[in-house]
């Protein structure tokens, strides 16, 4: 289970749910300045980002991801804008022709001496931050369900699809157990669904970060995310080692009470499919931001 | 297969095994082979699967390395490959690219390397050997693994291991993982070089004393469904596989 390769031929999905309630206009605790909903835009536009990055070959973007990128608050809608946003789940390539816009600027990295040079970057944007009205998180979960279904019936083998949710607070329309376990049980031949769960939070709280059990979480709340998440399977918890993030075996893609840094990982773990993990050397001489 | 390495008292038997991972097409491969029987060389490349344009820069280094004559240091070896390099960033300045391709080119391209030259021109023949990745080499004997290398245990695959860079600044730090090392040959001895899932797969019978001689055994074609018929079982990982198999012989002086 979870090794199937990743091609063309069996590319998985990747859904990106992104809680876009109006608290999200919150600043994170301890970080006045900075805005959740800015915060996540920007880690999920470097998400997109590192996917078309991992998929091109020369000068063609391969379509092993399809991806979508649902946000939630006022409505239930695709996050994207302009042409991606009237399509459900999208081949990659096709998201990497359609950014909103390309931002231009440099980066320090190694000469190879002991100096360092700038070098141009470009970094799209495909999603603004948006934060407005409640929590209607089993209505976006329910929406998430009916995409995955009409998905999986076209794209019955292969590394099943990944879903990456992140809130900063409770749902608004019911209790989302039902749906995250409906969610849970569709399935490909190589695995069920694996739905993540990061709760992010304005409060000064303990974080609580990929547990393999519910004793250390605070609540029902927590309680009922993670039991809505998915175990790690090998590779992910291999790519979470990599980041020197804690694992064990059964632990689970859950987060409560993230920071920034949590946000960050929680993508990046997320998205460390089988046969896709990024060779180290990759940014290994980018210097740290 | 060829049998066709003249020289005094030596011959060479060279037969060689290139498959792209299963489900991919042969213009997909990634891993190229490299055979010069005029200067000796041999030469196995595998392109990062991940880097950009992994398939040319892999062919580049397999195909020239065999085709030059220079010493076999690690100073010559890294003018060597920032001259590749060079040549193969030239190439990409010639090309509009979009966004995303401009971003991946940035990083350059990455491959693993092993070559081997070997001498069969005095009475003891002898080989020297240059890798850096997981691509390896190994020296064999009446069925007994001599050496490999740079890579000795088949558990250490699962490492992202330094590769060799078309770009001069990781190119120079990869330096101190240049692995150079040399052995003498006995008649009937056999030197694989493999990319890193089939060396993998040869590793693991070595460590449970079973000399795994596909090539021995069979003919190319033959050879090439055996390790298909592997993947299919799940015992090599679907990966492309490049395979030469050098045996060394006597000549026959009747």
């Amino acid at each position: 289970m979870y090794s199937a390769q990743i091609t063309r031929a069996n590319p998985t999905c990747v859904v990106l749910l992104i809680d876009q309630s109006a608290s999200m206009s919150d600043p994170f605790s301890g970080d006045s300045a900075r805005k959740k909903a800015d915060f996540v835009a920007e880690v999920v536009n470097h998400t997109l980002h590192d996917l078309v990055i991992r998929c091109t070959k020369t000068e063609e973007v391969r379509n092993y991801y399809h991806v979508a990128v649902l946000g939630y608050g006022r409505q239930v809608w695709s996050a994207f804008a302009g042409p991606l946003a009237s399509r459900e789940i999208i081949p990659i390539a096709d998201v990497a022709d359609h950014p909103l816009q390309i931002k231009s600027s440099y980066k320090r990295v190694s000469d190879g001496a002991s100096g360092w040079v700038e070098i141009p970057v470009r970094f799209p944007v495909w999603i603004h931050p948006t934060a407005d009205g409640k929590t209607p998180m089993c209505e976006a979960l329910t929406r998430v369900k009916q995409l995955l279904e009409r998905w999986l019936a076209q794209h019955p083998r292969g590394f099943p699809p990944t879903v990456l949710h992140l809130t900063d607070g409770e749902s608004s329309d019911g209790e989302p157990f039902d749906i995250g376990q409906q969610i849970m049980s569709l399935g490909t031949d190589d695995g069920n669904v694996l739905l993540f769960n990061c709760h992010i939070s304005s409060r000064r709280a303990a974080k609580v970060e990929y547990p393999s059990d519910e004793s250390l979480l605070p609540d029902g709340f927590a309680r009922t995310l993670y039991k809505i998440s998915s175990p790690l399977p090998q590779s992910f918890l291999a790519a979470a080692a990599q980041l020197g993030v804690h694992t064990v075996d059964g632990s689970r893609g859950f987060v409560f009470n993230g920071d920034p840094s949590s946000i960050v990982q929680f993508y990046e773990i997320g998205t460390s499919l089988t046969g896709m993990t990024p060779y180290r050397w990759m940014d290994e001489i980018t210097e740290p931001e | 297969m060829s049998s066709v390495k003249q020289s005094a008292g030596w011959e060479l038997r060279t037969q060689q095994v290139l498959l792209p991972k299963s489900g991919f097409e042969e213009s997909e491969c990634e891993d190229f082979i490299g055979i010069n029987e005029q200067t000796g060389r041999f030469a196995v490349a595998d392109g990062a699967t991940e880097a950009f344009d992994a398939r040319n820069w892999a062919q580049r280094l397999a195909e020239n390395w065999v085709r030059n004559d220079s010493a076999l240091t690690s100073e010559t070896f890294h003018d060597w490959v920032a001259g590749e390099g060079a040549a193969l960033h030239s190439a990409w300045s010639q090309l509009t690219l979009p966004w995303y391709a401009e971003e991946k080119a940035r990083k350059g391209s990455f491959a693993a390397f092993v070559g081997v030259e070997l001498d069969l021109h005095s009475d003891a023949p002898s080989w020297k050997a240059i890798a850096l990745g997981d691509a390896c080499l190994f020296h064999c004997r009446a069925g007994e693994l001599l050496k490999s290398l740079p890579v000795s245990s088949s558990a250490d695959f699962n490492s992202a291991p330094l590769l060799v860079a078309s770009d001069p600044v990781i190119n120079k730090t990869s330096a101190d993982s240049l692995v150079i090392d040399s052995g003498r040959c006995q008649p009937n001895d056999i030197l694989f070089l493999l990319s890193d899932a089939a060396a993998a797969w040869y590793l693991e019978r070595f460590e449970r004393n079973d000399f795994p001689d596909i090539l021995r055994d069979n003919d190319e074609p033959n050879a090439a469904k055996f390790f298909e018929n592997e993947r299919v079982a799940g015992r090599i990982r679907n990966d492309d596989i490049a395979v030469i198999r050098l045996e060394i012989q006597q000549r026959s002086t009747s």
